[in-house]
């Protein structure tokens, strides 16, 4: 696949769902440590409800498609990941315009725009022990695999992701409910961080046939 | 009048709270909207739910919107970008509880957005002085003395009507204690952080075209022991 289209991208949206319902315990887990123990339940209903959404009324634009899945996340999760994730694909959609596909270097300007997004609303940086840390460093993999096809920059955004979640395990939480606990966040893998690199492990797999 | 959106991960949460400074202002109370929990008894908030609650509410005045914690602040601030309402709409760093009670009181008063924002930020004074320790030695105080008879001072529900009572009375005015600095007869907060209670006088100062009616108006709730039974 050169470009991503709009099967394209509701595919990524679905097999994103199908992970994070296959994986909802574990973030649920994961979020028990350190959170409010509602990451499993709050993402699995919302990334849901957003592939109904496009497979009941599938839009033929990227940022028509972008903009159904960032609202329902924002009215559908319940917890901070709603507007988070939200930000993330709205911006998204503005960055890619009324386009019914995107080349890999378009995707990265708006990969990048959701990024940005993101660590606005979240007032968050690298090293904070949130979904940035794994978002941040697939962004720039994408980025820096551009210029090759669109299945090699994703599948190189995925495995960026999934060290960047590995990465949070030691770290010590600066946002969210898991700075409350200060410390004691240490040892646990960022529950946000680790759905962040189902969302981009999907997107490689939708774009790799 | 301003309008008030209560935005909270929990819809009794955000009900009793309300209820609790509705109780506060039984007559003309401000329109308010609640924006609270994710739909269908989901724990969390919703940041479209928050935009239709701003423009439920939105008048010439200005809305400001008060939020527990968390994602509640982050679907405030996006539900900003969502709606347009051609009106002010600010988001109160208040405490929830104290913030709401303290808007609804100043909002029913007649509050700009300014007054009734300064008055939610304050909203914390009244608990910090009950636990924080005695002020300094008191210095003379001027204005008319006061020794208030009802059983419960110049608690919550007291303080109000006295907010309310000076609402249309072009006046400033000033309450103070032998203990406390004055502060402004307007501020549901300040008076309460006077810590006035049963058997204390409070001193109060007024100026302006109607400060005679002012301190009438106080005279009279006082005398009337506050309608308490």
């Amino acid at each position: 696949m050169a470009s991503l289209t709009a099967a394209g991208a509701a595919a990524w949206i679905s097999r994103f769902a199908d992970a994070v319902d296959a994986q909802r315990d574990h973030l649920t887990d994961l979020d028990s440590a350190i959170g409010d123990a509602d990451h499993g339940g709050n993402m699995s209903r919302g990334v849901r409800a957003a592939a109904d959404k496009l497979a009941a009324d599938p839009p033929t634009h990227l940022d028509d498609l972008f903009k159904a899945v960032g609202m329902t996340l924002v009215s559908t999760v319940g917890g901070a990941s709603g507007p988070l994730y939200g930000t993330f694909f709205l911006r998204l959609a503005s960055a890619l315009g009324h386009e019914e596909e995107a080349d890999p270097a378009a995707l990265a300007t708006g990969l990048r725009a959701g990024l940005e997004g993101v660590a606005a609303r979240g007032k968050a940086e690298r090293g904070d022990k949130t979904m940035l840390d794994a978002m941040g460093p697939a962004v720039e993999a994408f980025e820096a695999a551009a210029g090759s096809d669109l299945a090699t920059a994703a599948a190189g955004s995925a495995d960026a992701a999934a060290s960047g979640r590995d990465a949070t395990e030691p770290l010590v939480a600066r946002k969210g409910r898991a700075s409350y606990l200060g410390d004691r966040s240490a040892g646990h893998v960022d529950p946000g961080a680790a759905s962040t690199a189902l969302l981009f492990r999907a997107l490689a797999e939708a774009v790799a046939q | 009048m301003i309008g008030i959106v209560v935005v909270s991960h929990s819809a009794p949460l955000a009900r009793a709270a309300l209820d609790l400074a509705l109780e506060m202002v039984p007559e003309d109370p401000p329109p308010v909207a609640l924006a609270a929990g994710a739909g269908e008894g989901i724990t969390g908030t919703d940041a479209s739910r928050v935009a239709e609650a701003i423009t439920e509410v939105a008048g010439d005045d200005g809305v400001l919107v008060l939020m527990d914690l968390g994602s509640a602040v982050m679907s405030a601030e996006m539900a900003l970008e969502f709606v347009d309402p051609g009106c002010e709409v600010r988001l109160s760093p208040a405490p929830l509880v104290e913030g709401l009670v303290a808007v609804v009181v100043s909002a029913a008063g007649g509050a700009s957005l300014d007054e009734a924002d300064r008055e939610a930020r304050g909203a914390l004074a009244a608990k910090e002085d009950q636990l924080g320790s005695a002020g300094p030695a008191p210095a003379a105080r001027e204005g008319i003395r006061f020794t208030l008879t009802n059983d419960v001072g110049l608690h919550a529900r007291p303080a109000g009507l006295v907010v309310r009572a000076l609402k249309d009375i072009d006046a400033e005015v000033r309450i103070g204690t032998d203990a406390h600095d004055p502060v402004d007869g307007r501020s549901l907060m300040g008076l309460m952080s006077l810590g006035a209670g049963h058997g204390d006088d409070i001193l109060v100062t007024a100026s302006g075209p109607d400060a005679d009616r002012a301190v009438d108006a106080i005279r009279k709730l006082i005398e009337d022991g506050f309608g308490e039974a």
